[in-house]
């Protein structure tokens, strides 16, 4: 009998041994908050809230967070916006940028997201332009949005992701946060890794 | 008299006070409304309802004196596609002995045509379908005392 208990405790180490090792491996493969979403190195012209021009390889080496809006959002926008905010103020790294791209250039003028934008964060660049421009942001993200209209010509709703596109400091798409995975401390977490 | 006999009249008292003191009863918590961004005049407010009234409710529609327009919201991803739209709905139930949150991109009360930027609280008047009224000042959140509120809800 008391051998048995002598077995059971050997083989008992011998399985939690096993469980340490995979756990670590586990966790060092999934070092990031955000999914996986890679994507080769892409670009696009578009025009930031202060009228001028904004391309992506213009700022090359900054880690970007990419989200997709329009200002007649009542909830899921501002909620977005504000935790962008948050997640460069976590950060406090002139290397990270947040972007927010209108879905809605009809109405989001350069003019409007001017007063906008500021109003959640100064180092956020709002950013509207030709319909095909947004379009093939839209495109390069795997998503896209539409109108829903409503009662009037010019009260509708655009559908479109909600989700958080992260590009690594080559252009590259590298992290996708869905709206589930929106949480500024996790997000700045993954964003120090990045730029160590 | 035996506490035997007393028993069953303390468990009836128990029991029936609650139910009786309950009627119609349903708790806002923690009610806020977003402070809206220059230039627009539409915003959403959020809170925590309660029923603890012993029957079913539902919450039919808001007022703001802010707003020339309170609608109730779910928004829901577009099927098959990671897109998200608004719906409006009619009215929100609440279980007996339900607790249902109205928080950032899920339920919400949808407030259009703000008369001017909401500043400091909104008062916001709720009806229900038991006849219940209920008036509640909602204190109006920066982005980022916004998005404070939000996660400290996500960590419970």
């Amino acid at each position: 009998m008391r051998r048995h208990y002598w077995l059971l405790t050997v083989l008992a180490l011998i399985a939690l041994g096993w469980v340490a090792i995979f756990g670590f491996l586990r966790a060092d493969r999934e070092q990031f908050h955000g999914d996986e979403f890679r994507r080769p190195a892409f670009d696009f012209s578009l025009t930031d809230h202060q009228n001028r021009k904004f391309s992506l390889s213009d700022h090359p080496g900054k880690v970007i967070l990419l989200n997709f809006g329009f200002t007649n959002c009542p909830d899921v926008c501002p909620t977005t916006l504000g935790m962008l905010g948050e997640v460069l103020d976590l950060v406090g790294d002139e290397r990270v940028m947040a972007l927010f791209i209108t879905v809605d250039p009809e109405r989001d003028t350069v003019a409007r997201l001017g007063s906008y934008i500021p109003f959640f964060h100064d180092r956020i660049v709002g950013l509207t332009g030709p319909e095909q421009s947004i379009k093939q942001v839209n495109d390069a993200c795997g998503t896209f949005y539409s109108k829903e209209q409503e009662a009037s010509e010019d009260d509708y709703l655009v559908i479109h992701s909600p989700a958080v596109y992260l590009i690594g400091a080559g252009g590259e798409m590298m992290l996708r946060y869905p709206k589930e995975k929106i949480h500024p401390k996790k997000m700045a977490d993954d964003i120090k890794r990045l730029l160590l | 008299m035996t506490v035997k006999k007393i028993l069953p009249v303390f468990l009836f008292l128990f029991l029936a006070v609650p139910l009786a003191w309950g009627e119609g009863k349903i708790l806002v918590k923690d009610p806020w409304v977003r402070q809206n961004p220059p230039g627009t005049s539409v915003t959403a407010a959020y809170m925590v309802l309660e029923n603890i009234s012993g029957v079913d409710d539902e919450l039919l529609s808001v007022d703001c004196g802010c707003s020339q327009e309170a609608s109730l919201h779910v928004i829901e991803m577009k099927k098959g596609s990671d897109s998200m739209i608004m719906r409006e709905v009619p009215s929100m139930a609440i279980p007996s002995g339900a607790s249902i949150a109205l928080s950032p991109g899920s339920h919400h009360v949808m407030l259009m045509g703000l008369s001017s930027d909401i500043k400091e609280s909104v008062v916001l008047e709720l009806k229900f379908r038991s006849g219940a009224r209920i008036s509640v000042t909602a204190p109006v959140l920066s982005p980022a005392d916004a998005s404070k509120r939000v996660q400290h809800h996500q960590h419970h």
